[in-house]
């Protein structure tokens, strides 16, 4: 048994996922279609393909995970779950993409992550036994420290406890979803309270493992909590024209795209990128593993930011942003890619 | 079975080597459509870019005795995309240009991969309407909707695809690229081929362009939900609603399971204690669909409704639509095997037929759940059952066989728009006879002397 068969068992095949999927959209083949995935899931578990075919190799890396073939699934199939259970088989132990294997060798020493957060600096911890807490995330800390201080900034009863290790959703993503959630669970126990995260794809891989009533992503605290930044976020004597970048697993994962765009609104002019809603191509570990159709997809993005004539592009995890960054330094843009609560730090009060 | 070398070489020469498949994942995929219980991996699928290659692969198809499949999104649901005989599937994805949308001929003219929400929010982007709406309009394509006929959720006052037709570009299995119609309404030169190749499922040319009408958008557009005791009283009311002179724009119903499952999945707020919901909707001037409202309300509150309410806004209207569309994967939620079929009746046949699918249901201890387009007297009554019960899955090919001749002895037929394929097929007799049938061969053999065109459905 490969899979949980009442996940599988689920898909009746209607095709109502196809329009919403970005790989589908490129080949227009139904092999790297949500719906014909499940097929080779179940290809795979009833042994009409076997284990080392190509197809199956193939579209298990292709797929990136976006998880946007599951809020438009009325027939209510967890795809996100399938695949981890895909990717446990597909790439078990050696199998695994080399580049994936190395990063979740990175991030599950635990003292390596916090060493990288000390040296970049990220907030101060201080620490209070009850929460909330702030989750500093692994790549996050080490690519943008900011981020924690802007956090601690808006929401100052936040705790930032040490010792947080990483919370293991790289491993879950790429094959290996045992230590996913032994890490998820690890951390969950190292932070006291409910948990506030400035990654999307940490929220949703924790509200996996340690309940979603645990975890609370920035934007939803902030909204929750009655913290609407006032004042308005000004460039060159106007107000700011702001664009987001949905984070996949945010919007499909936990249903939450409203509350980012209400902060964004409250300091600047918001304006909605045609494709917000859809993957940037960072997508973990995939711009690493597929490069060409990472950039691919990141480039018609990078068309849309431009044409609408933003100052800022916001994103809410690290992944996103540095995706964006990354885009935006290759066309030479003068848009400038922001992590949200970077956004709203720096509106005057 | 793999396809000869020097067939897949000619192929791939044709479309491109990446574009004919034949790993045995890629094929894997392309066994089986929306229709649960059919299942049959073809030997390649090939990926045509123009109709000169859709041209060039037929001509190699009938040159080898090669059964070639037509294939859109594949959302239809009778096994009419299943490669029965094996063979090629020709996947149509790649041919998805919007070619032409003309406001003063009130015309578009797509290729045949469109999905039927591209063309329709194109239209709707200058203020027309492309009228057919099936429920998987977002996912199925023009080409699939032409050669199924689709009907949809504005077939009552609308009608089905049909009508919206106005020329074909297909090509027949010989490789001749033919062009029926045109850009005009009024056209009588001929056999009328458009119409025949609508509906003809993909057994006699592949559509390669279409050009369909568009209307006027409607001014405005309302939807209300009346909750009722059961199917049958709903029924009645669509009858009072039609004899009170009214062609609504949308007359649809659902039972109580079908609006626990659409609820669970859209969480509208509907309720659910109620035996069956009719959703009713107009559009036009300002002025009709205010006056219609609220005579459908009425109607409904005195034939007995427990409650009736009227969309706030057009927002509100477009969910209540949506959540409809989408009632059959919603059902799944039941159970994982979800066999859902397609009858029609005469409209005052409809609280009979209603109640016979119950009576069956009951006889062969089956939940069939039943949602429908009521305004033109359109049911789909689904089952839901666990795949794994084996004699379930014998009950329930009995029980809508019985279904379907229930339907034919109340003057209606066995499939009001999803088509025959290879599902319906042993059924066709019975709706047709002897005569027709054989009439229907001839035209086939006609078409596509070889027989290679979708073998093992209409016109075998
Ligand atoms: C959730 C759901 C809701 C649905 N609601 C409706 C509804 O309201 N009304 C309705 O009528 N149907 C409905 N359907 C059925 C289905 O969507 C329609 O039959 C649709 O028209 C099929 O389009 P497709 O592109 O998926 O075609 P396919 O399923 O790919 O093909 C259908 C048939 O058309 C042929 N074909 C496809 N493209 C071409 C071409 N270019 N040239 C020649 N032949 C071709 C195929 O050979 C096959 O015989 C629904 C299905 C689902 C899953
Ligand atoms: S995943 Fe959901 S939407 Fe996609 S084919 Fe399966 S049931 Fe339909
Ligand atoms: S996760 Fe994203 S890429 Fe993968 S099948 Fe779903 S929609 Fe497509």
């Amino acid at each position: 048994m490969i899979f949980s068969k009442t996940l599988l068992d689920r898909c009746i095949s209607c095709g109502y996922c196809l329009p919403a999927c970005p790989t589908y959209a490129m080949t227009g083949d139904e092999a790297s279609s949500p719906r014909g995935r499940i097929s080779l899931m179940r290809a795979l578990e009833t042994g009409h393909l076997e284990d080392d075919d190509p197809t199956l190799a193939e579209q298990a890396s292709f797929c990136l995970g976006c998880r946007a073939c599951e809020p438009v699934c009325p027939a209510g199939v967890e795809y996100g779950n399938l695949l981890e259970e895909w990717r446990d088989h597909q790439w078990s132990g050696r199998r695994s993409p080399l580049p994936a294997r190395l990063l979740m060798a990175l991030v599950s020493r635990s003292w390596l992550v916090r060493a990288q957060g000390l040296v970049r600096r990220h907030a101060r911890t201080v620490t209070s036994a009850s929460g909330p807490s702030l989750m500093l995330g692994c790549v996050e800390r080490g690519l943008f420290p900011r981020v924690s201080h802007a956090a601690r900034k808006l929401a100052p009863g936040l705790s930032v406890p040490k010792r947080q290790g990483c919370c293991g959703a790289l491993h879950a993503h790429n094959g290996d979803s045992g230590t996913g959630e032994r890490m998820a669970k690890s951390l969950g126990d190292a932070l006291p309270g409910t948990i506030v995260t400035t990654s999307g794809g940490c929220a949703a891989h924790l509200a996996a493992h340690v309940g979603r009533p645990r975890v609370r992503e920035l934007s939803e605290y902030l909204v929750e909590h009655d913290h609407l930044p006032s004042g308005r976020l000004l460039v060159d004597g106007r107000v700011a024209r702001v664009a987001l970048q949905d984070s996949c697993h945010l919007r499909n994962g936990l249903g939450i795209s409203r509350q980012p765009r209400e902060l964004i609104r409250a300091v600047a002019e918001y304006v909605e990128l045609p494709s917000a809603g859809a993957c940037c191509g960072a997508a973990g570990t995939y711009s690493i593993l597929r490069p060409r159709e990472s950039g691919e997809i990141l480039s018609v993005k990078i068309d849309e930011i431009e044409a609408a004539e933003v100052d800022f592009v916001v994103a809410v995890n690290p992944g996103c942003l540095r995706q964006l960054k990354t885009g935006l330094r290759k066309r030479g843009s003068r848009v400038r890619a922001v992590h949200l609560a970077e956004l709203l730090v720096i509106v005057p009060r | 079975m793999a396809l000869d070398r020097d067939f897949a070489g000619a192929l791939a020469d044709v479309v491109g080597a990446g574009h004919v498949h034949q790993a045995p994942g890629d094929l894997a995929v392309y066994a089986r459509d929306a229709t649960p219980l059919f299942h049959q991996v073809p030997d390649a699928v090939v990926f045509p870019a123009t109709t000169e290659q859709v041209a060039r692969v037929l001509r190699l198809a009938t040159a080898h005795r090669v059964p070639v499949v037509p294939r859109g999104a594949g959302s239809n649901l009778c096994a009419a995309t299943v490669p029965v005989r094996g063979g090629i599937v020709l996947a149509l994805t790649r041919m998805t240009q919007i070619l032409e949308i003309s406001t003063d001929e009130l015309l578009a003219r797509v290729q045949p991969g469109v999905t039927t929400a591209r063309l329709a929010d194109a239209a709707t982007a200058r203020n027309l309407l492309y009228a057919p709406d099936p429920g998987s309009r977002t996912t199925a394509t023009v080409g699939g909707n032409i050669a199924t006929c689709a009907g949809g959720l504005r077939g009552l006052k609308y009608g089905v695809t049909r009508n919206y037709v106005l020329g074909l570009e297909a090509v027949l299995p010989t490789g001749e690229v033919v062009r029926t119609g045109g850009r005009l309404w009024k056209d009588v030169a001929g056999y009328d081929l458009t119409r025949l190749l609508t509906g003809s499922e993909g057994t006699l040319a592949v559509i390669t362009e279409a050009t369909v009408a568009l209307l006027p958008a409607p001014a405005e557009s309302n939807t209300g939900v009346a909750y009722f005791e059961s199917l049958t009283e709903a029924s009645r009311a669509v009858g009072a609603i039609i004899s009170a002179g009214i062609v609504p724009a949308t007359l649809e119903f659902l039972d109580r399971k079908c609006v626990a499952v659409v609820e669970e999945y859209a969480g509208l707020g509907l309720r659910l204690d109620a035996g069956a919901l009719l959703l009713f909707g107009e559009d036009g001037p300002l002025a009709t669909v205010a006056a219609n409202m609220l005579r459908m309300r009425q109607i409904c509150a005195e034939t007995g409704a427990l409650e009736v309410t009227v969309a706030e806004d057009i927002v509100r209207s477009e969910a209540l639509l949506a959540a409809r569309r989408c009632s059959l994967p919603a059902l799944s939620r039941l159970g994982s095997l979800t066999v859902l079929e397609d009858v029609t009746v005469p409209r005052p046949r409809m609280p009979e037929m209603v109640g016979r699918i119950d009576e069956i249901a009951d006889r062969f201890d089956l939940q069939i759940a039943t949602f429908g387009h009521a305004g033109d007297g359109n049911l789909h009554p689904t089952c839901v059952l666990d795949p794994d019960d084996e004699d379930a899955v014998g009950r329930v090919h009995k029980a809508f066989a019985e279904v379907f001749r229930a339907a034919i002895r109340l003057d209606g037929t066995i499939t009001g728009e999803h088509g025959v394929g290879s599902a319906k097929l042993p059924f066709l007799a019975d709706r047709l006879g002897a005569t027709q049938l054989g009439l229907l061969r001839r035209i086939k053999t006609a078409f596509d002397p070889a027989g290679i065109l979708n073998p093992g459905k209409l016109g075998s």
